[in-house]
């Protein structure tokens, strides 16, 4: 398969958070703050494509036994895992407020990356193109939808807009009227049901049309 | 005996009043000047044309010869010329050959005295050969073939023979003004079926207002020496279906598996007309009835008499008359056109006004569940047409679907005007399969 | 007379499907014959709090109706005549502290009708009450505005800090305060109610329930007739039972639902109300809690929404006494508001196995019927 499709069906088609509806805790409890969703979206996908290269790697070139079902999942487990804290210990140093604002969910981005790899074409057809690319693009659909359901959450839940601090800009943008009087029914998990469930129809209705129309681009 | 019994369950009570004056009577409606008669006015295969065009008929003369069993004879209801054979779409959408004729010649029977034929010595097989020859089918509303419904395997009886005088549609009272005028034979006919029957229990029901008519009634039979019970029902409709009104009597004992018979009073009066006047079916009592109607009243009309003729018999129609429907207000069939001919199934003719006639806009179903209340067969019209209308009429059918019998309870109470009988018909035409 | 003949041809008669009789109440007459039946309430509301409850009620209908515009018009359906957008604001408005800025009913208003309704179908196909689900909204968003009480007419001053039940919450928070009834409760907090309640009760107690040797607690008029503050539509429950005793002449609702409702609320609180506020078993003051919140509006006329409660009598019977348990529970021992809004919804979520378990079954007889 072409990486460039594999690569736009994992973003949109088969979109972890909105189509396939993976990820979700994570996903709730990260996205009251775009900040935090962003930094988790940044885990996400460097674990999930280093961790995928790595895996096309040992089974293109490693002397592995490519069919051992408890073997490929050992070998995921540890590859995440090592990922994930060397990810984790970087945030530590790099940026220790969003780390804590992370929490539990930062070594909980293993999980995460074991859950959304699921499926994906890394042993089964080691191209190492296509491997990147599926876990790229699994990545960047889950890091748009978090941010997406982020931005919602957090400008009517709670008034604000947090970002990453660069110079002056205190990362923080708040808006006029929201600030006061939020919306907090969105801050709670109910409320981020609610923006992920509009999110996931609005996937389906794109991605409907989309396909509607390259059925409708093949026929003619 | 009389006593008002309970509907088991659900039923409606439409207000609508009973517009021919009480004690007008049945009057002879006006021989049409031409005749369209169908060959199909029963269930089952249409009768076999007899005739062709130009031959002169008699009046009563066999022009549809009963096809196998399930069929019934047809009769020229008018002497006169057959000007035209034809297919004519009956309002129930099926097609069938129908023969007109043109009035002409002399009435050999009518106007004068019939003799009475004795019918007591006769067999079973004898009767029940006069009643099939008569053309007699059921009036109230099945339209089967009487004889049919009369035979029983022999040696074997009935478990209950109830002849139905509650008038089955509101503000129709063809039956009521049956049981006023021909009392005494209409029990001659419950004799003639008890005497085919053989039923543990025969009974007499008369609607609410037919009460008056109990005494009368008690007395005749006891009168006869017949053993025979007069009840009257509750007037909710729909009180006058078969079932309901067995399940009104109490129906069969339990265990005993013998059939029970139900026969409309008009079937009662052609079953002593066709025994013992040996006089074929060709004419029936009707409601013709409505607001826009001048003067409703019942008549006896000829079949294949047209409804505009019945109309103008009964003062014309007003101009705000906007619907006509053939049969009752809530199982009857509308129609567009007045050609159309009375036939043997044809229980009353109903006119609506433009404010009755006005087409009701469709809501969502609010699940409030007043089609459940209304329902005498205890099913569910919501969840049916539900998923009827989501194209499972499988699952309809196991939820009871095939015992709906289209009475009409359901849409008259849903609020939100879903057309819910169109919809469960739809879901049986389904089930019978695509080519039905 | 005009002669048959006249009759133009096939078009002049109209065809349709039997049964050509229909009954006399449609959904949209019955949806606005709600909405009449809570003016009265509505005008109590309006009368007690002034402009500002006037302008809650009008906004949270325009906002319903403009965002049943706004969902329907693009898809070329107008479904305003059946009168469901303007009850749904309606009784948004009406749960609403006139105290409110006017935004809050708007969005919960918006969010009743485009969230709760309109996304899964419109009318007929949601399965949480609509205006129960903005209300809850509200509650969850704006926890502080949606206490922001006004004096009624003639009220006393303390009336305009919190209405009776939250009053007689903060009273029964402290310590040694164990007594018979919610109103007695109170008044040793020190709440003092209307001057026209004092005089009243003041009167019956001294002309006609002294011989007897009993007296009633003060306060007892002013939560009766609804002179305390409160939701617009919530504080009046005579008038409340006026209308909804009309909607249960003309069938518009059931009995089974309300009547369960209540009863069960009221047999809880009677026997249990009191342990939680250390206050001892059947000291729980059945009718003052009746009269508080939003419970009578909750039982008469938002859960027995015909979409969203069960289809068949007994099934509505149960999801009755189901509201009253929750409503019991979360008013006793919970934490959001007077507990109606949030068990309705709740309970919303079981009336489908409702229906499912008290559906008759296909195979049933026509002569089991019989009684």
């Amino acid at each position: 398969m072409k990486s460039g499709l594999v690569l736009s069906k994992s973003m949109l088609s088969e979109n972890p958070i909105a189509m396939l509806f993976l990820g979700l805790c994570p996903a709730l409890a990260v996205s009251v703050r775009v900040i935090d969703a962003l930094w988790m979206s940044v885990g996400v996908i460097l674990v999930l494509v280093l961790s995928g290269l790595a895996m096309a790697l040992l089974s293109r070139h490693g002397e592995v036994d490519r069919g051992s079902a408890a073997a490929g999942l050992l070998r995921a487990l540890v590859i995440t895992s090592f990922l994930t804290a060397s990810f984790e210990a970087g945030l530590l140093s790099l940026a220790p407020t969003a780390s804590a604002a992370l929490g539990i969910y930062a070594p909980l981005i293993a999980v995460n990356c074991l859950v959304l790899g699921r499926g994906m074409p890394g042993v089964t057809s080691p191209s190492l193109g296509s491997s990147v690319a599926a876990a790229l693009g699994r990545g960047i659909g889950f890091a748009a939808s978090l941010v997406l359901i982020a931005l919602v959450r957090e400008a009517l839940g709670a008034g604000t807009i947090t970002l990453f601090p660069v110079g002056g800009f205190g990362g923080t943008i708040e808006i006029p009227l929201l600030v006061e009087q939020p919306v907090r029914a969105l801050g709670f998990a109910g409320g981020g049901l609610l923006c992920l469930g509009y999110l996931a129809a609005a996937a389906r209705v794109i991605s409907g049309r989309a396909a509607a129309k390259s059925a409708g681009k093949e026929a003619a | 005996m009389t006593y008002p019994t309970r509907l088991p369950r659900g039923g409606v009570d439409p207000p609508a009043e009973i517009l021919v004056p009480r004690g007008s009577g049945i009057e002879n409606a006006a021989i049409p000047s031409r005749a369209l008669i169908p060959l199909l006015q029963h269930s089952g295969k249409p009768a076999l044309c007899l005739v062709k065009l130009g031959d002169s008929v008699r009046e009563g003369m066999l022009i549809g010869k009963a096809d196998g069993s399930h069929s019934a004879n047809v009769h020229a209801s008018i002497p006169g010329v057959v000007v035209e054979v034809r297919d004519l779409p009956l309002p129930s959408g099926e097609v069938c050959i129908a023969v007109a004729i043109e009035l002409g010649g002399e009435f050999e029977t009518s106007g004068k005295p019939r003799t009475r034929r004795e019918w007591t010595s006769l067999s079973r097989l004898e009767l029940l050969d006069r009643i099939r020859r008569a053309g007699v089918v059921g009036l109230g509303g099945g339209s089967l073939p009487t004889h049919l419904k009369l035979t029983v395997p022999p040696g074997s009886s009935s478990s209950i023979l109830v002849a139905n005088g509650v008038d089955s549609e509101p503000s129709l009272c063809a039956d009521d003004a049956l049981l006023r005028e021909k009392a005494s034979d209409i029990v001659e006919g419950l004799r003639i079926c008890q005497a085919l029957l053989t039923p543990a229990r025969t009974v007499i029901a008369l609607g609410e207002h037919s009460e008056d008519l109990a005494a009368e009634y008690e007395r005749l039979v006891s009168q006869e020496g017949l053993r025979v019970e007069v009840v009257v029902l509750p007037s909710r409709y729909p009180h006058g279906h078969e079932q309901l009104v067995l399940a009104a009597l109490g129906g069969s004992p339990p265990g005993d598996e013998r059939s029970a018979t139900v026969l409309n009073v008009g079937t009662l009066y052609a079953v002593f007309e066709a025994v013992v006047l040996e006089k074929p079916l060709i004419e029936r009592v009707l409601t013709v009835t409505g607001f826009p109607v001048s003067s409703p009243r019942n008549l006896k009309v000829r079949f294949g008499t047209g409804i505009r003729d019945l109309l103008e018999e009964c003062g014309g129609l007003r101009s705000e008359a906007a619907k006509i429907v053939m049969g009752g207000p809530m199982r009857g069939v509308s129609v567009d056109s007045l050609d159309l001919p009375v036939t043997k199934g044809t229980s009353g003719i109903v006119a609506f006004g433009g404010r009755e006639a006005r087409r009701r806009t469709e809501l969502p179903c609010i699940n409030c569940g007043s089609c459940i209340e209304a329902c005498p067969w205890g099913l569910v019209p919501t969840r049916l047409s539900k998923l009827v209308r989501m194209g499972n009429a499988v699952a309809a059918a196991r939820e009871g679907l095939s015992r709906c019998t289209e009475c009409g309870c359901c849409a008259y109470s849903c609020p939100s005007r879903i057309p819910l009988v169109a919809v469960l018909r739809e879901g049986k035409r389904a089930l019978r399969g695509p080519d039905a | 007379m005009p002669d048959v003949e006249d009759r133009a041809g096939p078009a002049a008669f109209s065809l349709m499907p039997a049964p050509h009789l229909s009954v006399g109440m449609s959904t949209s007459r019955m949806t606005w014959l709600v909405s009449l039946c809570l003016l009265p309430a509505a005008g109590w509301g309006v009368f007690l709090f002034g402009t500002p409850a006037l302008i809650v009620l009008v906004v949270s209908v325009c906002a319903a109706v403009l965002a049943e515009l706004a969902a329907t018009l693009p898809f070329r359906r107008f479904t305003l005549p059946d009168g469901s957008a303007v009850l749904t604001g309606f009784i948004v408005g009406l749960l609403m502290p006139a105290g409110v800025p006017a935004f809050v009913p708007a969005a919960a208003s918006a969010f009743a009708i485009l969230v709760v309704k309109q996304t899964f179908g419109g009318l007929g196909r949601n399965w949480m009450n609509p205006a129960m689900g903005g209300v809850v909204f509200a509650l969850l968003s704006w926890p502080g505005l949606m206490s922001q009480w006004i004096t009624p007419r003639g009220g006393s001053a303390q009336a305009a800090v919190m209405p009776p039940l939250g009053a007689l919450r903060a009273a029964l928070g402290a310590p040694g305060v164990k007594d018979a009834t919610p109103l007695a409760v109170l008044s040793r907090a020190g709440f003092t109610f209307s001057d026209i309640d004092s005089q009243v009760v003041g009167w019956i107690n001294s002309h006609v329930l002294a011989p007897l040797g009993t007296a009633l607690a003060p306060g007892t008029f002013d939560v009766l007739v609804g002179h305390v503050a409160g939701g617009i539509g919530t504080v009046s429950a005579p008038f409340l039972l006026l209308g909804a005793w009309f909607l249960l002449s003309r069938g518009v609702i059931r009995w089974h639902l309300p009547v369960c409702y209540a009863g069960t609320f009221s047999l809880l609180a009677a026997i249990f109300g009191g342990l939680g506020t250390g206050q001892g078993w059947f000291a729980g003051g059945p009718g003052f809690h009746l009269l508080s919140g939003s419970l009578v509006l909750g039982a008469f006329y938002a859960a027995p929404d015909p979409v969203t409660s069960p289809l068949t009598n007994r099934g509505k019977c149960i999801f009755g006494v189901g509201l009253g348990i929750l409503t019991f529970l979360l008013r006793f021992f919970g934490s959001l508001g007077d507990g109606v809004a949030a068990s309705i919804v709740l309970g919303n979520c079981a009336s489908p196995l409702l229906d499912r378990w008290t559906s008759r079954r296909a195979t049933e007889d026509v002569r089991e019927g019989a009684a």
